[in-house]
């Protein structure tokens, strides 16, 4: 592909139609939750845009990511968009193997120092560096020598953004987000595990078309991590009425009602999922029953059982929770025995308020 | 102001906080829902005005006293204790922009009975000398004198003597053994002698055995809205002593919001034991023997009649079928303050306000209320049961030019005895 291209030549060497980049600028501009009006400058900042040179690194993942991405039913815009970019260096997509391949990653880098963009799914460990190695060279290594000459840095999945599975208790290998080894490049976590499809080309487009998006506090883009789960679920006037399954076959699961008892990660979820859906938006997991599992947070792997609601322990808590509530009995009595003496000895120091008292003052 | 009174006040505030003040000001959410209930706050837009901003100088002395992070600091010199100078600045909070209408406590969403430890706010800064001038002299008068308008007994046997001449019927005195002992607040007594005629002639036609006592005829208790219970006690403990020298069953409380109060809830709890007697509302009273049978009533009003509850019988006292039940046996055409009955709005001048001369200008901004009500059910009379309401509301009315006729529910039920 030829990188002096600009994305809408790119699409249409690849045969789609106006009607097909519209339409697919329109879903983009929605899910961002840009009002309609803007379809058109979305439409025509992205058809405009050169097409940014991509280096792709993969470390400890088991690339669901580039799955999520590339094994669409169908062959998605979502996917175009994606080939549209100058993928200079994925070593699961791309052809070349060994040092044709470093060489290539090499090459993209020189050229475009300080303009590429860097897209990172899996984290590092950093425990030891024979943990996972490409062509010989530690992730680490690579991480820090490919960031330092890109634009920006896409954490794409749980793994690249958080840690994910690689860094959960014990965390054998020391994995650690990139955003633990990075601190002088522009990151944009897009977590999800593995993250939604057209969120991850959204987050390229917005890039794209608007440069560095808007980010909440865990470094994920506002425009598709703005909303809670919860509070798009399309079972939330069950939860708002108190009407819950208690079990997955129970009269209230059949109902379809809130999965909150079982465990549901909605409420504390940030992610387009009840929105975006899933499979060409056929659905997303709650539609069939299952609790969300908060994937796109932080430490969801280590916060217990998926199906303990929300707001019961997520550890064995029974004895330090019988010591614990012994002590506050016991420190509760003592502070309030050393309140009530305070207040008697007030209440028998009670001198008679006299007219003259309340006059002293007044007369003022 | 001295050391002394800012000690002085400082002691009562320790002493008021019990066990519910401590579990109200540890609940508080700050919501803020209690400001859109109070009149002084909807009516200025002043958030001073917020009912639990004005509980502050007491939050302070709990959390100092009563809490181990303050205990903690104020030990190692780091939080600065409750100052006279704040306690002077609440003064008009809690005097002049507080009613004890008590509209807050019932909205709390978690339930914290604010008025109440406004009350409690109000005995520190009496005791610091903090009150207002005109309080401080009415409950000089009450103690001194027996009334907090200064009326004596001759005043009270004079309004007898002329009622005793156009009712040609007697009003008994200091008799033994009645069964009810009727109270008077000094505004019924000097401004609305009416009253007085009205329960003569309605007991004379239900053949109740009552009787006023010479030596406690004073219903009003100014130590309640001061603020200062040692005073309130020994107002209280006037009446009990001679309702039971007279011996009488019940203590009927006169047509006054916080007399009702007073002797009806905080008295026992003021003088440390059960009276030896009951207490009645009048309007209780005119309803049970309006239900009894022996209230027979005729005629209808024509006129489009309202109610407005006062704040200590109503929603504070819990009288409020009552006026509705011996106003529908006189009148088809009732209509009801918005709002009206467990939720009714204050006047504007209860709890001492309108005693507070600082209050003045305050007092008929909060009556702005009242007027836009009473402008949007256009009624061609109101009825309550609180000679301080009715005095509040004519002016009220008056001040904005609006003809009116505030009327005593007591009253009106008389001119429809039947013959």
């Amino acid at each position: 592909m030829k990188p002096g291209l600009t994305v809408g030549e790119t699409l249409r060497a690849h045969g789609v139609t106006r009607r097909g980049f519209l339409k697919y600028c329109a879903a983009i501009t929605s899910l961002m939750a840009l009002p309609p009006s803007s379809l058109k400058a979305v439409a025509a900042a992205l058809e405009a845009a050169r097409r940014p040179s991509v280096i792709w690194l993969s470390f400890q993942e088991c690339t669901g990511c580039t799955e999520s991405l590339t094994r669409s039913a169908d062959a998605t815009i979502e996917e175009l968009i994606f080939n549209a970019i100058s993928l200079d260096y994925h070593h699961t997509l791309q052809a070349a193997s060994g040092a044709a391949a470093e060489a290539a990653r090499e090459q993209a880098m020189h050229e475009n120092y300080g303009n590429y963009l860097l897209i990172v799914d899996g984290s590092i460990p950093i425990a030891d560096a024979g943990y996972s190695t490409i062509a010989g060279i530690s992730n680490r290594d690579m991480l820090l020598e490919t960031a330092a000459g890109a634009a920006a840095i896409v954490s794409v999945g749980t793994c690249a953004a958080f840690g994910g599975i690689p860094a959960a208790r014990p965390n054998p290998t020391g994995a650690v987000p990139v955003s633990e080894l990075i601190t002088d490049k522009p990151i944009i976590n897009v977590p999800g595990c593995p993250p939604i499809p057209v969120v991850i080309t959204g987050v390229l487009v917005q890039y794209l078309t608007f440069g560095l998006p808007d980010l909440d506090a865990q470094g994920r883009p506002l425009a598709f991590y703005g909303q809670s789960i919860h509070d798009r679920c399309y079972r939330r006037p069950f939860y708002d009425k108190g009407l819950f399954a208690d079990s997955f076959d129970d009269e209230g699961a059949k109902k379809g009602w809130c999965l909150y008892k079982l465990g549901c990660r909605g409420p504390t979820t940030y992610n387009a999922c009840a929105t975006a859906k899933w499979n060409n938006g056929t659905s997303f997991p709650i539609e069939s029953g299952h609790p969300c599992l908060g994937c796109s947070e932080p430490d969801f792997w280590d916060t217990g059982s998926f199906y303990h609601a929300l707001s019961t322990p997520t550890e064995a808590i029974g004895e330090a929770a019988v010591y614990a509530a012994g002590g506050g009995l016991l420190i509760g009595a003592a502070v309030g025995a050393v309140h009530q003496r305070h207040k008697r000895k007030a209440i028998e120091s009670h001198r008679k308020v006299s007219l003259d008292d309340i006059d002293e003052g007044a007369a003022k | 102001m001295s050391s002394e009174g800012l000690q002085r006040g400082y002691a009562i505030l320790k002493e008021q906080i019990d066990a519910p003040t401590a579990s109200y000001l540890s609940s508080c959410v700050n919501c803020g829902m209690c400001a859109e209930a109070c009149l002084f706050f909807t009516e200025t837009g002043d958030p001073r005005y917020t009912p639990i901003h004005k509980v502050e100088p007491l939050k302070k002395v709990w959390r100092h006293e009563y809490t181990f992070w303050g205990r903690l600091s104020k030990a190692l010199g780091l939080s600065k204790p409750v100052t006279d100078e704040e306690l002077a600045a609440w003064s008009p909070l809690v005097y002049d922009g507080c009613s004890m209408c008590g509209r807050c406590s019932v909205v709390c969403p978690v339930g914290n009975d604010i008025t109440y430890m406004i009350r409690k706010v109000r005995e520190g800064l009496a005791a610091a000398g903090h009150a207002p001038e005109g309080l401080v002299a009415a409950t000089r008068r009450a103690i001194t004198v027996g009334s907090p308008m200064g009326v004596k007994l001759p005043a009270l046997q004079a309004q007898i003597r002329h009622v005793e001449q156009d009712t040609g019927l007697s009003v008994p005195v200091d008799v033994e053994n009645a069964d009810y002992m009727l109270l008077l607040s000094s505004m019924e007594i000097m401004n609305f002698p009416e009253f007085i005629a009205a329960v003569t002639r309605i007991f004379d036609r239900t053949e109740v055995s009552w009787t006023i006592s010479s030596e406690a005829f004073e219903a009003t208790n100014s130590g309640i809205q001061i603020g200062v219970s040692d005073l309130a006690a020994e107002l209280v403990q006037r009446v009990v002593t001679a309702a039971e020298k007279l011996n009488v069953k019940y203590v009927i409380s006169p047509e006054c919001g916080h007399a009702y109060m007073a002797i009806r809830w905080e008295g026992p709890n003021l003088i440390g034991r059960p009276y030896g007697f009951r207490v009645v509302h009048i309007l209780e009273l005119l309803d049970e023997l309006r239900e009894q049978g022996r209230l027979k009533l005729q005629g209808k009003e024509t006129d489009r009649l309202t109610y407005h509850d006062p704040c200590q019988i109503g929603r504070r006292g819990g009288i409020l079928e009552q006026p509705r039940n011996l106003l529908r046996a006189i009148s088809d055409d009732l209509v009801e303050l918005p709002g009206g009955g467990m939720m009714n709005w204050c006047c504007g001048a209860g709890g001492g306000v309108s005693s507070n001369e600082r209050a003045d200008e305050i007092r008929l901004r909060a009556f702005n209320r009242k007027k836009s009500q009473l402008d949007q059910i256009q009624v061609d009379g109101l009825v309550s049961a609180c000679s301080n309401c009715r005095i509040h509301i004519e002016e009220g009315l008056e001040h904005n030019h609006i003809d009116l006729p505030v009327l005593s529910l007591t009253e009106l039920i008389e001119k429809h005895l039947a013959d």
